[in-house]
């Protein structure tokens, strides 16, 4: 659009500060997952940009195999919160799929559940923090309170919305010509379903419950209710890394989450021809 | 439902015309049977749990009461927890906070957002990557991204140390401890956390713009400013008010990275919708005065949505 010198300079030099703002919050953290205790940097002592002795002691210590400098030994270690986490975001990732894919289609296809899609956004409206009460009384009384399975079905409900609007538009773009020609063939339309349809659309499936699985990693508001002791996930047992006599354990807490957010930013950057469809629910395609 | 299925019925009758009718019931039972499960799960958490929440809200029943919920109307108070929260000043200073920090973080996010998509329009070196990393914020754990500015805004951390080098003598403000600041320090991580979103979303919609009609324009003798103002921003007007709702929506439950910065303090400093209700409902555990606060919000959300979307829809037939 406008090529003259002076732009192209305040152009790079724009993105190149938009690029420090951005990266500098990640890369402290990531440093300070290697530092050792001594460069923590608590009050009076000098700030270490980049670790000096990098170590791996604090990883060594969320996973329980040594406590580095510290007097305190882990209660317990960060294995269970990382299975409880990674449980509940797969299987919650696969009831949103499931529900959202076959009633997406029902909708693309055949006119069926007119009322979902708005019904669907209402949910994505509402605070969770201002539907959490009713929710949490129901979970305990299926017992479903402390449990991954409990927290795999409320996350597959929160984020059925998005499966649902993605694989709608999926199945909107896709040509019928294939399907009609199939039913000619004399195909029921459920198997058209599952063995035509489903293996032309792995793509979009792929995309949407990578894109799904994001959002159930993301969340520690839920957890946070429905979660005490046994299935914590990360975040929530993030919280509970520090104590009265080491105060925040940074060193530790910069590891585990290090290991929290590695995994969402590859995906997302794996997937991210499909973000904006997701995020605006179908409205905009890149 | 009328639309979708005559489209279904012409194509189908088309093809097959004899047999077309038997394969449209077929298909009906199958779409029922297909977009059940989801209107199941639709109807297991939105119908159910708003008729107890409605009936609790009524009560001032607390899970520590020892009697279960649907005994609450044995607590029945007069709508007083409606009538308490009139008055709770504490309540109207949560939505006012909330109110703040969406009317400074949201047209912050958009004008950053939007400036960088001006700047990523055309093609130049190292884009592609450069486009990746502007990203990786809001892929960022939400609650991981809350710790990761909670180190940063410590007195002996990086953003007073750059401020430090920055003035040339030594900063050492306690940003999250000290309750004007630690408002700006959290409505900074939310601005950092979401400004990629508004970004990605405004990129996507100024590509979409017809480059020939810009190409004339140029050739007809317009200035940027007049191609932008005369060009881009009709096509963009839908999708800077789906950007804009995105963030509103999603600003006004504001939870993970200020909880994890600043728990809602000092005092109720940082304290937002969310916040105050979930420290109601975990410290307090008056669930019958929870469920009240949260009615009256989902309340005045769904007129605030149902008025938009109506406005929205008289500009689109004008």
């Amino acid at each position: 659009m406008n090529r003259s010198l002076p732009f192209e300079i305040f152009r790079y030099a724009a993105i190149l500060l938009a690029l420090a703002v951005t990266l500098i919050p990640t890369l402290w953290m990531a440093s300070m997952a290697f530092k050792p205790i001594a460069e923590w940097s608590a009050a009076g002592a000098d700030l270490t940009w980049w670790p000096k002795s990098p170590t791996l002691d604090n990883f060594r210590f969320i996973f329980g195999t040594s406590t580095s400098d510290l007097i305190v030994a882990l209660d317990r270690t960060a294995g269970k919160p990382i299975l409880a986490s990674l449980l509940s975001a797969v299987f919650g990732t696969l009831i949103a799929m499931t529900a959202g894919t076959a009633g997406a289609y029902g909708l693309s296809r055949f006119g069926s559940g007119q009322n979902l899609p708005l019904a669907l956004i209402q949910l994505r409206l509402f605070p969770p923090m201002a539907v959490m009460i009713p929710v949490m009384i129901m979970w305990a009384f299926f017992g479903l309170v402390d449990t991954w399975w409990g927290l795999a079905l409320i996350y597959g409900i929160v984020t059925l919305p998005f499966a649902f609007w993605l694989m709608k538009t999926f199945f909107d773009d896709m040509p019928r010509e294939i399907e009609d020609a199939a039913l000619v063939e004399g195909c029921s339309r459920l198997r058209v379903f599952m063995k035509i349809t489903l293996p032309m659309m792995r793509p979009a499936l792929a995309s949407s419950a990578l894109f799904v699985f994001i959002l159930n990693w993301s969340d520690y508001l839920i957890a946070l209710l429905l979660t005490t002791r046994e299935w914590v996930t990360i975040p929530v047992y993030m919280a509970s890394l520090s104590s009265s006599m080491t105060g925040q354990l940074y060193g530790a807490k910069a590891a585990l989450g290090l290991i929290a957010a590695v995994p969402p930013v590859i995906m997302g950057i794996a997937i991210q021809k499909h973000l904006v469809r997701g995020l605006t629910f179908g409205a905009l395609k890149q | 439902m009328s639309m979708l299925a005559t489209e279904e019925k012409i194509s189908v009758t088309g093809d097959l015309s004899t047999t077309g009718t038997r394969i449209e019931d077929g298909g009906r039972r199958l779409g029922l049977m297909l977009t059940l499960p989801a209107q199941l799960l639709v109807l297991f958490i939105a119908v159910f749990p708003l008729l107890m929440q409605l009936y609790i809200s009524l009560t001032d029943w607390s899970p520590l009461d020892g009697i279960g919920w649907w005994q609450a109307y044995e607590l029945w108070n007069n709508f007083a927890n409606y009538t308490d929260l009139a008055v709770d000043s504490r309540f109207w200073d949560a939505l006012g906070r909330t109110a703040l920090v969406m009317l400074i973080c949201v047209p912050a996010e958009f004008l950053l957002g939007l400036g960088l998509a001006i700047l990523f329009m055309d093609n130049f070196a190292g884009k592609r990557v450069f486009y990746s990393i502007m990203l990786i914020p809001m892929m960022v754990v939400p609650a991981v991204a809350g710790y990761m500015f909670f180190m940063l805004f410590q007195s002996g951390g990086p953003v007073n140390d750059i401020i430090s080098t920055l003035i040339g003598r030594p900063f050492a403000l306690a940003w999250l401890s000290s309750p004007g600041t630690a408002l700006i320090a959290v409505m900074i991580a939310d601005i950092w956390q979401w400004t990629p979103l508004m970004f990605l979303i405004l990129l996507a919609g100024l590509v979409g713009v017809p480059e020939d009609q810009m190409r004339a324009a140029t050739l007809l003798g317009a200035s940027w400013s007049q191609r932008f103002r005369t060009i881009v921003m009709p096509k963009m007007k839908t999708i800077i008010i789906i950007a804009l709702s995105i963030r509103v929506i999603e600003n006004f439950k504001i939870f993970d990275t200020l909880y994890i910065m600043t728990g809602g303090g000092p005092g109720v400093a940082t304290e937002t919708i969310s916040v105050y209700i979930y420290k109601v409902t975990q410290q307090d555990l008056i669930w019958g005065y929870v469920a009240a606060i949260a009615l009256v919000i989902l309340i005045a959300l769904s007129i605030l949505v149902s008025l938009a979307i109506s406005r929205m829809n008289a500009a689109k037939e004008a």
